[in-house]
């Protein structure tokens, strides 16, 4: 009998703690020129990741979902290692506070004389947004 | 005379004893918090870690320049100031004010013109009474703030860096090193020192060129680098954030340790003179019922 080494270790970890470290076959995450699948045997990349929603392919086969602010994807020998600087299970995510941090951060957008601004707005934005979409097909 | 002062003995013994609470409480509320901030710092470890490491691997990987690491003529530095809210911490807050105050006079002495950039209620309290000009003073409390709170200020900070406001960024906190003893300490944040990378590259260059075909960088190598970094000066500013937290209660718990220590030799003394004045009054009542009855027969 034939074993295909088919899944790999993955750790997503935050400043705060350890979201994740365990067993994949397969995840999906937005990077900056769009989004990507990783399986097993990879070869060893490191890209950047955006603000959007994360999927993890748990033993099941089914897709486990969560909101990722911007950080790093690291494919090594080792494994997969995501480094962000928020990340919940689309089950943790407070909609209500996302779409409050969403309507603040437009408001910011909105006005001109707080231009100096607009560059932490618009990352405020991109996570609310990516936890908004993850969150309402969830809840 | 015995009687009054029997009384004042007493009340002293009665102020003593209520300030000695309080300290013991702040020093048993310290404590706690102390470990829960040890908890957070080892928490946070991994991620830095991994960041550093990465960032290690890419700079061996290539050489090139990035707007992180650009070194100018560095006229405006900004000196950011991690102090507490609270004072009851013994030399806590002095030494990292102190400290803070020495560089920003070096650094004028060099024709920099210097930027303060207070966070916690007293530094801000502090260099806004010395009339130094402030860059942002948001943050007056540095307790307990939380990942995203630290990372917003971290954004301000490299914002201000790429919009040219200033060119240097140095960071001034107090490390934790043990219980008993903290640190005040300053490192520069900005521009990041390019030193290992020319080492490297200098030693190393066939070495270099394997690295380079084994990892793919998405969408290029320098692009990656450049998005790191922000992340890496945020990580840099959180455990720092943690780690001068940590010291701020480690320096309370410390000062307020010899506090009690203090206020209960105090109260021994104190018995010790009020049992004395007790007696000696006993004494004398007893002399003046004693003569008494002498008098009587």
């Amino acid at each position: 009998m034939v074993i295909i080494m088919n899944s790999y270790k993955l750790k997503i970890v935050t400043p705060e703690k350890i979201f994740f470290d365990g067993e994949t076959e397969q995840i999906t995450v937005r990077t900056t020129e769009g989004d990507i699948g990783i399986l097993a045997n990879h070869i060893k990349y490191v890209c950047n990741i955006v603000a959007g929603p994360l999927r993890v392919k748990q033993n099941s086969g089914d897709y486990r979902e969560a909101a990722l602010s911007e950080g790093i994807l690291k494919v090594s020998d080792e494994g997969v290692t995501v480094l962000v600087s928020t990340a919940e299970w689309a089950d943790e995510i407070d909609l209500e506070r996302a779409e409050k941090a969403k309507q603040k951060a437009e408001n910011i957008l909105a006005d001109q004389s707080r231009a100096d601004e607009f560059g932490r707005a618009e990352i405020k934005l991109k996570r609310a947004l990516a936890r908004i979409s993850v969150g309402k097909r969830y809840s | 005379m015995a009687t009054a002062n029997i009384k004042d003995v007493k009340r002293r013994i009665k102020s003593v004893e209520n300030t000695m609470q309080i300290t013991k409480a702040m020093e048993l509320v310290a404590t706690s918090k102390l470990r829960s901030a040890k908890e957070r710092a080892v928490a946070s470890q991994p991620y830095f870690n991994t960041l550093y490491e990465t960032m290690c691997e890419i700079q061996q990987d290539r050489g090139f320049k990035s707007i992180y690491t650009k070194k100018e003529f560095l006229k405006t530095v900004l000196v950011v100031v991690l102090a507490g809210d609270r004072g009851l911490a013994g030399g806590f807050n002095h030494n990292v004010l102190k400290l803070a105050e020495e560089k920003i006079k070096s650094l004028e002495q060099d024709g920099r013109t210097v930027k303060v950039f207070p966070i916690g209620k007293k530094a801000v309290e502090y260099f806004e009474k010395r009339k130094y000009e402030i860059y942002n003073k948001d943050y007056q409390i540095s307790d307990n703030l939380s990942m995203s709170k630290s990372l917003s200020l971290s954004e301000s900070i490299i914002t201000g860096f790429r919009n040219g406001i200033y060119d240097k960024v140095e960071l001034i906190y107090t490390t934790f090193v043990s219980t008993l003893v903290q640190n005040a300490m300053s490192v520069t944040v900005l521009p990041i020192e390019n030193n290992d990378l020319e080492h490297s590259e200098k030693d190393d260059a066939a070495k270099k060129e394997q690295k380079t075909s084994l990892t793919l960088y998405e969408p290029s190598a320098e692009e990656v680098f450049d998005g790191l970094i922000p992340k890496y000066i945020s990580g840099l500013i959180f455990c720092s954030i943690i780690d001068s937290y940590a010291s701020e209660q480690a320096a309370r718990r410390t000062a307020m340790e010899s506090a009690s220590d203090n206020a209960s030799e105090m109260i021994d003394s104190l018995s010790l003179l009020y049992n004395r004045a007790r007696q000696a009054q006993i004494t004398q009542e007893l002399n003046e019922i004693v003569s008494g009855q002498m008098g009587n027969n």
